[in-house]
């Protein structure tokens, strides 16, 4: 079981991460993510894309 | 045992005398050398616990730097961000040899051979003499906070430190793990290296003789620490201590804000049957933060809590966009059910908006205290719905 963890500082509300994973990201009013739950084993691939994709690097996919 | 006393006396932490290391040794005696292992089993038989609000095992910090990688750090946190809080500088210039041993003792067993202490913006000056006078093979290093509320959040004192802004960051391993320049740090608050160092020197009897069995020792207060400066008081007061010793009984017949401007409302009268325990009044709801106590100065609750709400709002680092946005949207919305217009939902909504979403507690803290309010007032909230002050 992973988490995807905010780095809030560095989040500018690009909301790629909801493109990527709607399943786990929600967004605010501000259009800065809502992390909902954890990341499933059948949601990895997409998270870690989510990760990636990121323009300001400010996710991260943790253990727990 | 209950002893009460004001600014800058007490029965232990506060029983200094000032910067001078002849005196404070015929005090409290030689300072005793430990290794990693004896500290910690001494911290555990005392449970004793973080002072900066968040209450963290000072045996399990300690271990956990102890089998870190690389030479250990010590940072001692004084900062206060808090504008309602006094009781660290209070001890800085009573005690200050008393926390500068139990920094000593801690950077000895860990193998630490720099010592950071964080002040607020003014400084402290009994502690800088103070230094001047120690004999020990460390070095310390003075480092000034900014003028902050969030100044003094751990991730932020360790950007200072490190020279960088003085602001929260995110961070993904425990400072004990990998704190200042990755190296193992013990970073804590004041008050707690202070009772390290009285159980290195007078020894953990010392502490025993105060407090209850489950919670020895004492714990500092500061009471009204954001009123008029005549009626601002720091007391160190033993746990287990009622309520009532503390404040007067009308006082305890008003909401009391417990923790400060992060913390929890008390009801009304709620404080008649509790004690000064962090066990206590977690069962019951409430925090003590880091000792920062606030009763009623005739104000009504809910209107204390938007003008906190709107000075909370002011101080995020602007760096998050939940505490950026949410705050300033929390405040405003609050600002409205105090107006008399029906937006407690709203107010819920984004209490849970803002909550865990920040690089430090600030979000969380705020959303703590108006969520308290919500569950301790709710008739005066509902008066003010009404359009009806409490008041």
């Amino acid at each position: 079981m992973r988490t995807l963890k905010v780095d809030w500082p560095a989040c500018r509300a690009r909301g790629l991460c909801f493109e990527v994973l709607p399943e786990v990201v929600r967004l605010d009013d501000w259009g800065y993510p809502v992390v909902e739950g954890p990341v499933t084993d059948d949601l990895l691939g997409s998270a870690r894309e989510a990760v990636r994709m990121c323009p300001q690097l400010a996710l991260r996919l943790v253990k727990g | 045992m209950t002893s009460v006393v004001t600014l800058g006396r007490g029965p232990l932490l506060l029983a200094g005398s000032g910067p001078e290391l002849g005196e404070h040794r015929r005090r409290w005696g030689p300072l005793a050398r430990f290794s990693a292992t004896e500290l910690v089993a001494r911290c555990r038989a005392l449970d004793l616990r973080g002072r900066g609000g968040a209450g963290f095992p000072l045996a399990d910090k300690l271990g956990a730097v102890a089998r870190g990688r690389g030479r250990p750090v010590v940072v001692v946190n004084l900062s206060e961000g808090e504008p309602a809080s006094h009781k660290d500088v209070t001890l800085a210039r009573t005690s200050p040899h008393l926390l500068l041993d139990g920094a000593v003792a801690t950077a000895r067993a860990v193998g630490a051979r720099q010592v950071h202490l964080v002040t607020g913006p003014q400084g402290v000056a009994e502690l800088e003499q103070a230094v001047g006078q120690r004999e020990e093979r460390l070095r310390f290093t003075f480092h000034r906070a900014a003028d902050l509320f969030v100044a003094g959040q751990s991730a932020a004192v360790l950007e200072l430190v490190a020279g960088r802004p003085n602001l929260p960051v995110t961070t993904w391993q425990p400072s004990a793990h990998s704190g200042l320049r990755g190296r193992p740090t013990l970073l804590s608050n004041a008050e707690t290296f202070a009772v390290a160092g009285v159980l290195a020197t007078a020894g953990p009897e010392a502490v025993l003789r105060h407090g209850t069995p489950l919670e020895p020792g004492t714990t500092l207060l500061s009471l009204d620490g954001d009123g008029p400066p005549a009626t601002r008081q720091v007391v160190e007061v033993a746990h287990g201590t009622r309520w009532g010793a503390v404040l007067p009984p009308s006082r305890l017949d008003a909401p009391v804000l417990l923790g400060g401007y992060h913390g929890t409302w008390a009801p009304a009268g709620a404080l008649h049957d509790l004690p000064v325990s962090r066990r206590a009044l977690a069962g019951a709801g409430l925090t003590l933060g880091a000792g920062v106590v606030l009763p009623s100065d005739g104000r009504c609750a809910v209107r204390r809590t938007a003008e906190l709400l709107d000075y909370l709002a002011s101080q995020s680092a602007r760096r998050s966009g939940p505490c950026l946005n949410g705050l300033p949207a929390l405040a405003s919305a609050f600002r409205e059910v105090v107006d008399g217009r029906p937006r407690l939902d709203e107010v819920r909504r984004l209490a849970g908006r803002v909550d865990g979403r920040g690089a430090c507690a600030h979000p969380d803290g705020t959303a703590r205290l108006v969520r308290s309010l919500l569950v301790a007032c709710p008739d005066a909230v509902d008066g003010h719905v009404e359009g009806r002050c409490c008041r």
